[in-house]
């Protein structure tokens, strides 16, 4: 019928046109109880009357059942009603008014067509009455009644249609809006300002058991809220519905009812709406179920992870700890703790860094030790956490503990370690450096303590030792110290090289038993005192019993002192010892290696007077004297003398040049882990005498010594006597003095000195490459007397480059001999 | 290294000086030895005593040091007496260059300083 459904229901419109029938009749028979015109016939305009009553109460009581042609049927009839009482009442009446009253209930209630249908009904009816009449101004009487209801009708008509068309809309989107919120998977509750539910989804029938139509106009309370929840829900719905935001929203997981009394977690998100000053609380709730048994699956698994990962690294903490605090208790070198420290410290606990940093003078910190890199700002930091006395940590993006390394209340250092994103420290790790840094501060300050004294003991005993040995014509020397690996205490080992007037070297080999400091301090007075002895040209038992005399006297705590006196006579090729309480000295002869036993005394500072006996031996020309101490010989769980036999063995097999003798015996009877006590080694040999020989000196006072000392020894084995030696050793030194004059005061300028064996006669020579002045001065006058008178024949022959001295003599016993 | 020689004063009795040289006299060490024992011999001392007898080696040059020695102690009127032993190196070189002719040479430094206390007529300075 109607292409949009009708504004109103059908009861309202059949109500509405009872009404006007009943109006209608009324006001009809009211213009008959005044006075009226004769014309009017009382008697139909009564019967209309009646008719029209008869209608109105028909359609009232019918109206539920009535249809639109119902309605228009009436409508028509109404129009007919009004005809009839028109015609009856004749011209002059006000009746035709309500043709404009039944106009405009068709243009209200129906469609246009159907209106407009109504309308050509009724202006067809009113022309037949105004016909049947005869009277004037039919045409404006018509236009009136019929014309005006019909404009004003036709503006209802749009009115009307405007709105039923939006009606229609919100009615669609209503529905859609319930299609919508129907398919929703998560309940839509909406609840009015009383907490009445006004909305109940499809999904909130399914998630709680309720129907719809049992929820709406009961509360959450009574349907879905747990006892022990209902305050807060209505504490949470209070707060919302008094929220000043118009659009208020809450978000929060509370457990949910069902129907059957079970229980679920859920998820609400709450919001305040108000619409047309109404407010509206509406909800969607999720169950979270299956959500939050995940996430307890996840949080238990990651805990489960978590502590057995904490389990693993505690012991790999306490591992590494264990063998920091190991490291540290063995007294090694303090560099080497607190590199090992850094190093266990970033592998133990997944740093990206460790540093650490001591504590120097006047509150200054020096980096002791660290990983590769630096911490930006980590100096400052460790400068908080000396001054907090206490760990630190700091965790912004950049993850920082410093713990401070305490002993006895002193700030050793500031250990540091860092960690670069992701991985940041936990309080746990602070706790565990914690009890590392207690341990390890200790640990270094005790190797401080040592290192310390270790050093200033050390610097002693080095300087007590030669700086170089020196260079002794025809013999050549060499020296090794090797510290013990433990470093547990600088050894009090010493040795010296001393050379003595007539070309003889003193050797001294010495082992003080204190260590340390004191050990050390002892070491120099006994240097400098074997050395003075030595000079003054004494006997080698006087020089021990003068040392063991200054020990017995001097010494704190009865010190001894073990030691080896050596005196070398290369011109005699013979050595003389003294032995207080030392290993023996060993001489390697060829195959041949002995040691020189015998006379054997008490070390020194035992007695107050012992005496020491010199103990004389060869040492020919290619054979090398061996001096030791006991570090190299002494092992543990080893008898001295088979250290002795063994050293023995070594020696025999080793290299006869002195530098890889004593390299080979370090190599061979030094454990590789190093000694357990210091070793000093020193050698001498007595090289081979040449048939001629030519050296090179430098043109210096100082050349002259080794000259002389050189000379003595070629001399002795070219057969010379000791008068002779002495004699040609003057004449010699003669012409070297003249060859150190003539090369001026030029640096690098050098002489030759060469000489020769020739049948009973031994040639000298001795070339320098300056002028040879003719100023003939006291003391080169009496130069060259002496080479005259001690020499046989003395040849002074100026070369280009230089001048040359020849000296020759006649050897007697020789001369004798051959 | 060290000096070869060895310089060790002894005042006898506010008289005599007595120098000890041991170890090895040569152009090394000889002036700064010389100037040493110079130093040593006081003005109001009757007169000087080198002991060599402890001296393994001497040059000329150390002849040349007692030569100079010798012309200080005589412009000051004091006496030189040096002190070595026959038979040694140091001996022969003095016999060489003749150096009785400077100073008296005693076996041993007690009679060396007997020597000086005697008061007799000093030798001719060397000409």
């Amino acid at each position: 019928m109607s292409d949009l459904p009708g504004l109103f229901e059908v009861r309202v419109r059949a109500r509405s046109i009872a009404y006007l029938f009943a109006t209608g009749a009324t006001l009809g028979l009211l213009t008959l109880a005044f006075p009226h015109s004769d014309e009017v016939r009382d008697v139909p305009l009564v019967i209309l009357a009646a008719i029209a009553y008869l209608v109105a109460a028909i359609v009232w009581l019918v109206a539920d059942r009535l249809s639109d042609w119902h309605i228009h049927a009436v409508v028509a009839s109404g129009t007919a009603i009004i005809s009839l009482a028109n015609y009856y009442a004749g011209p002059g009446t006000l009746y035709p008014i309500l043709y404009t009253w039944t106009a405009l209930y068709a243009f209200y209630f129906f469609p246009l067509r159907q209106a407009a249908a109504q309308m050509l009904f009724l202006g067809v009816a009113y022309a037949i009455v105004l016909a049947a009449e005869d009277a004037n101004m039919v045409v404006v009487r018509w236009l009136l009644a019929v014309g005006t209801p019909l404009v004003a009708g036709l503006l209802i008509s749009q009115l009307l249609a405007r709105l039923q068309r939006q009606a229609s809309r919100r009615r669609q989107s209503e529905e859609r809006m319930r299609l919508v919120l129907d398919t929703a998977p998560d309940a839509f509750i909406t609840l009015d300002r009383d907490g009445c539910i006004t909305t109940w989804n499809r999904a909130a029938e399914r998630l709680f058991g309720w129907s719809e139509e049992e929820a709406l106009g009961r509360t959450m309370r009574e349907l879905i809220v747990p006892a022990e929840h209902q305050d807060r829900h209505d504490q949470r719905r209070r707060e919302l519905i008094d929220a000043d935001a118009p659009a208020a929203t809450q978000h929060f997981e509370v457990e949910f009812l069902r129907r059957d009394g079970s229980r679920f977690p859920g998820e609400a998100t709450v919001s305040k709406l108000e619409a047309s000053g109404e407010v509206i609380v509406s909800g969607f709730i999720r169950d979270v179920t299956e959500r939050v048994r995940r996430e307890e699956e996840r949080v238990a698994l990651g805990r489960e992870q978590a502590a057995r990962a904490e389990a693993e690294r505690v012991a790999e903490v306490v591992g590494g700890m264990q063998a920091l605090v190991d490291a540290a208790l063995a007294q090694r070198s303090l560099d080497g703790i607190l590199r090992d420290l850094v190093a266990q410290v970033r592998g133990v606990l997944d740093a990206g860094r460790a540093t650490i940093y001591l504590s120097g003078d006047h509150d200054r910190l020096t980096v002791g030790a660290s990983t590769p890199g630096e911490h930006a700002g980590g100096e400052a930091f460790a400068r908080r956490a000396a001054a907090a006395r206490d760990g630190i940590l700091v965790v912004d993006g950049y993850s920082l503990i410093g713990v401070p390394l305490l002993a006895e209340g002193d700030v050793m250092g500031v250990l540091v370690a860092g960690a670069e994103p992701p991985r940041e420290f936990s309080s746990e790790d602070l706790t565990l450096l914690r009890l590392a840094a207690e341990r390890v501060g200790l640990a270094i300050a005790h190797a401080r303590v040592y290192e310390r004294e270790h050093r200033i003991a050390e610097t002693l005993q080095r300087s007590l030792l030669p700086d170089r040995l020196p260079e002794l014509p025809g013999l050549e020397v060499a020296a090794r110290y090797l510290p013990a690996a433990s470093e547990a205490e600088v050894g009090g080992d010493w040795y010296d090289v001393i050379p003595i007037a007539g070309g003889a070297v003193g050797l001294v080999m010495g082992d003080v038993a204190g260590k340390g400091l004191a050990g050390a301090s002892m070491v120099g007075r006994l240097r400098s005192a074997v050395r003075a002895y030595a000079l003054e040209g004494h006997e080698g038992g006087r020089v021990v019993e003068r040392l063991n005399r200054l020990l017995w006297t001097e010494a704190e705590d009865s010190q001894m002192a073990t030691m080896l006196y050596v005196l070398v006579d290369p011109a005699a090729s013979t050595v003389r010892w003294v032995n207080a309480g030392h290993p023996p000295p060993l001489v390697v002869a060829g195959e041949e290696v002995r040691f020189l036993e015998g006379e054997a005394s008490v070390p020194l500072g035992v007695l107050p007077f012992p005496t020491y006996q010199e103990v004389a031996a060869p040492l020919r020309p290619g054979e090398t004297i061996l001096l030791y101490t006991d570090g190299l010989i002494e092992r543990p769980g080893v008898h001295l003398d088979q250290g002795l036999t063994e050293l023995a063995t070594r020696v025999r097999e080793a290299p006869r040049d002195p530098h890889e003798l004593l390299d080979h015996l370090l190599a061979t009877l030094v454990p590789e882990d190093g000694a357990t006590d210091d070793v000093a080694l020193l050698t001498l040999r007595n090289l081979p005498v040449p048939e001629r020989f030519q050296v090179e000196f430098p043109a210096e006072p100082e050349s002259l010594a080794p000259i002389r000392s050189m000379l003595r020894r070629w001399l002795h084995h070219a057969g010379a006597d000791e008068f002779e030696i002495a004699e040609i050793t003057t004449a010699c030194g003669e012409a070297a003095t003249n060859a150190i004059e003539h090369a001026g005061t030029g640096n690098g300028a050098h002489f030759e000195v060469s000489g020769r064996r020739d049948g009973p006669e031994v040639e000298l020579a001795v070339r320098d490459h300056g002028s040879w002045r003719r100023e003939r001065e006291d003391d080169q006058g009496r130069g060259l007397d002496l080479m005259r008178t001690l020499m046989d024949t003395v040849a002074v022959e100026p070369g280009e480059d230089g001048t040359t001295v020849s000296l020759r003599r006649r050897l007697v016993r020789r001369g004798g001999d051959s | 290294m060290d000096d070869l020689v060895d310089v060790e004063i002894e005042q006898r009795s506010n008289e005599v000086v007595i120098a000890r040289l041991t170890g090895e006299l040569d152009i090394s060490a000889a002036a700064k030895t010389g100037d040493r024992i110079a130093a040593a011999l006081s003005s109001s001392a009757l007169g000087l005593v080198v002991d060599l007898s402890r001296l393994e080696f001497m040059d000329s040059s150390g002849v040349s040091m007692l030569f100079s020695l010798a012309r200080q102690v005589g412009s000051h009127r004091q006496q030189l007496r040096v002190v070595a032993p026959p038979g040694r190196p140091v001996s022969r070189v003095l016999q060489i260059v003749e150096f009785e002719r400077a100073a008296a040479i005693d076996h041993d430094v007690e009679s060396a300083v007997a020597g000086i206390a005697t008061p007799q007529a000093s030798p001719p300075p060397r000409g």
